[in-house]
């Protein structure tokens, strides 16, 4: 029994144990890194894992020196209207090639995911043209309207998969019924899709989120910047990088994607393992 | 003032000039130079020099791109300056302040769009990579190289479109880059003050190593930090990239290879980790008391002025040593600003420019920086603010002794992708960190140089 427990230890727990710690300390360094002064920083004699002189100086210069809560609430609205966008497009395209079945639909169905294999520092310049074009240069509808770029190749690509493991025999037989495709696709196929959606919504969210070179490059007014440019922007000046806050800017950033994560795990664990039970 | 301070003040003496063109420091770009723009400084001229006449477009707005300010007070006065512009002129202006490195990739991409800001204010040779897309604004560096002295020779080379007399950018300013050092460390082992020779200062590294104080420079992917001090170190043996044709790679040379010999000394007094080093690494690890000397911006002089008084006590700065060359040769970090041809007020933009580059505003701006920004034009060197600290002095030399990159050769897309590669810094890493002889090191960078310069 004795025996039994220490196998589990060392092929469960141990290997989970420093999965955990290699995952987690960033997210700990950037904690203690938030609550210490400069002076403590960069007093090499303590111990750096530990606080020494709780501070909150680097909140107080986060938050009454930047303008951290906008940059906070740009992020948001691009990463959820560009989710929205991405994922009701990614629906109807996926479900059209995998259902509907129309000729050529498996070479689209390639097509679209070698679209998103396109890395964007190649598309960037092209896009800028656009955005320039259309006058969004500085505003968020710019980001909310280029983030799909990348965002509908995979999600298509993900639901497809995911739309393949719903039976047909459902829609077969609710078509016998007398419902329409269009009825067939809001009352069967997205009710039992939830987990594949839920989890290509998380995913745009998130690469929304963090998204970096598109927001540095459309966005110019410092009101209107994302997290990520707009902590780097705001506090690395040249050779002078204000730790402190970053971090804290680097923590705060990503409680939002924590939570969402946490809220619909299983849901997304379901979603891209695929599964539908037949 | 006597006469002597003043040549010294303007920082090149006719006979300076003579001595420095016979061991070939001004190179190619120097070609370009007229010997009426090094010696146009005429006091009486200066006083009546009338400044380009600009007729603004109708409420005009600029969109400005500009590093983020590397000290707050940068940004503050260079706000209040542009507030006067505006005050004066009616126009408006919306400067966009960028991470120093983001503003090159962003000022491309606006290149190549053909829409975006106004002006930018980039780095080294951002306006040589795109010269067909940017206004001529020869006419204002003609009128401020009159009124205030002239332009340092190397600024001129930056300026100006390589084999002409065009200018295509305003050398703003240099974020110029010294060495810093502890002042009761080197005191322990016997010095008043780091040697200005290079042999001097390697054997008084390899003492301050011994006392248990190493030294500091950047052999990572720094853009400021590593390319500055390695480009120093290869000039001051006289070795260089490339020939003044642009053409003849001249790095695998024996000059390379007696400064890469000599690096590996200065390597032995480091701390370890320095391969890794970016540019925060050295500011960190001075602040924080691990070595004795490294180079730098006035960043670590700014930065411990409040938050590190000790070692603001005991820090002290001076200017690059001088190598076996016999003369200065460094590298620091230069910025330009230059107007977009796609601008809808390029007049505005010349005006503000322009205003910007006057006393009033632009002295202001140095004094509140600390020497931060060092001048480009000649007469700013005498600015009192040059005075405040002498820990702040040796930065205005800074411009008067830099090369450019890309030495001996013109700056464009090779001198560019030279120094985006790390070609130089990678050379210097390979010596001391990778185990490579110097002359397979100095081969390999001539190898990559090629895929550049042809």
């Amino acid at each position: 029994m004795k025996q039994k427990a220490w196998t589990k230890f060392l092929r469960f727990y141990l290997p989970l144990g420093l999965f955990l710690l290699f995952l987690l300390f960033p997210f700990y360094w950037m904690f203690a890194t938030t609550f210490k002064s400069d002076a403590e920083l960069y007093n090499l004699k303590l111990n750096p894992f530990l606080i020494h002189h709780w501070s909150l100086v680097n909140l107080k210069h986060l938050f009454y020196q930047t303008p951290f809560l906008r940059w906070l609430w740009n992020t948001f609205f691009v990463a959820i209207t560009s989710t929205l966008i991405s994922l009701s497009t990614s629906l109807l395209a996926a479900y059209g090639i995998q259902r509907i079945r129309f000729k050529g639909s498996s070479m689209m169905g390639i097509g679209i995911f070698f679209c998103y294999l396109v890395p964007p520092t190649i598309l960037f310049i092209p896009l800028a043209t656009m955005v320039f074009k259309l006058h969004l240069w500085d505003s968020l509808w710019a980001l909310s309207l280029i983030y799909p770029t990348f965002l509908i190749p995979f999600c298509t690509w993900l639901l497809m998969g995911y739309f393949n493991s719903i039976p047909k025999e459902l829609e077969e037989c609710a078509m016998m019924d007398g419902a329409s495709r269009m009825w067939i696709f809001w009352r069967v196929i997205i009710p039992l899709s939830l987990p594949g959606i839920l989890s290509a919504g998380i995913f745009a969210f998130t690469l929304s989120w963090n998204e970096y070179l598109y927001a540095l490059t459309f966005i110019s007014t410092s009101l209107k910047k994302t997290v990520s440019v707009g902590l780097v922007t705001e506090l690395v000046r040249g050779d002078i990088y204000h730790w402190g806050p970053l971090m804290a800017g680097a923590l705060f950033g990503s409680v939002p994607v924590a939570l969402v994560y946490s809220f619909f795990v299983e849901y997304y664990v379901a979603g891209i393992t695929g599964a539908l039970k037949e | 003032m006597g006469e002597k301070e003043k040549r010294e003040e303007r920082g090149l003496s006719r006979r300076d000039f003579i001595k420095k063109s016979a061991v070939g420091l001004a190179g190619a770009g120097l070609a370009t130079l007229s010997m009426d723009s090094l010696f146009q400084w005429n006091p009486a001229l200066a006083a009546n020099v009338s400044p380009p006449k600009f007729k603004l477009e109708k409420n005009p707005v600029i969109n400005v791109l500009r590093w983020s300010g590397f000290v707050k007070s940068d940004e503050e006065v260079w706000n209040a300056n542009t507030k006067k512009w505006e005050k004066e002129t009616g126009g408006k202006v919306i400067t966009e302040y960028l991470s120093w490195e983001d503003v090159r990739s962003k000022a491309a991409m606006e290149a190549s769009v053909g829409a975006g800001h106004d002006i930018v204010l980039g780095w080294y040779d951002d306006p040589h990579l795109y010269p067909d897309k940017l206004v001529d604004v020869s006419d204002v560096a003609t009128y401020l190289g009159k009124k205030y002295g002239g332009w340092y020779p190397v600024c001129e080379v930056y300026g100006k479109l390589y084999g002409t007399n065009k200018w295509i950018a305003l050398p703003i300013g240099s974020a110029g880059i010294c060495i810093n050092y502890r002042v009761s460390w080197v005191k322990e082992v016997g010095y008043e003050k780091l040697p200005s020779d290079i042999e001097g200062f390697i054997k008084c590294c390899k003492k301050l190593k011994a006392k248990g104080h190493p030294t500091g420079f950047a052999l990572g992917h720094a853009v400021g930090d590593a390319n500055t001090w390695t480009h120093w170190w290869l000039w001051s043996f006289g070795g260089k990239a490339v020939e003044k044709d642009g053409k003849t790679i001249a790095i695998n040379s024996k000059e390379t290879i007696q400064a890469l010999d000599a690096v590996r000394e200065l390597y032995e007094t480091m701390i370890e980790g320095v391969a890794s080093w970016l540019d925060p690494h050295n500011n960190k690890a001075f602040l924080s008391g691990l070595i004795s000397v490294t180079s730098n911006g006035n960043s670590i002089f700014y930065a411990s002025r409040k938050r590190f008084p000790e070692i603001n006590k005991d820090l002290m700065t001076m200017n690059f040593p001088v190598g076996p060359v016999g003369h200065p040769a460094e590298l620091s970090m230069i910025s330009q600003a230059f107007i977009f041809k796609h601008t809808q007020v390029p007049n505005a933009a010349k005006h503000y420019l322009t205003f910007m580059f006057e006393k009033p505003q632009y002295g202001k701006w140095e004094s509140e920086t600390w020497g931060y920004i060092t001048q480009t034009l000649k007469d700013y060197y005498s600015l009192p603010a040059w005075k405040k600290d002498p820990r702040i002095t040796p930065y205005r030399e800074c411009v008067k002794r830099m090369l450019w990159n890309g030495y001996a050769g013109p700056l464009g897309p090779a001198s560019a992708a030279a120094m985006s590669e790390y070609v130089i810094v990678d050379m210097f890493a390979d010596v001391c960190v990778g185990g490579k002889s110097p002359k397979k090191a100095a081969a390999d960078a001539e190898k990559k140089l090629r895929k550049f310069y042809h």
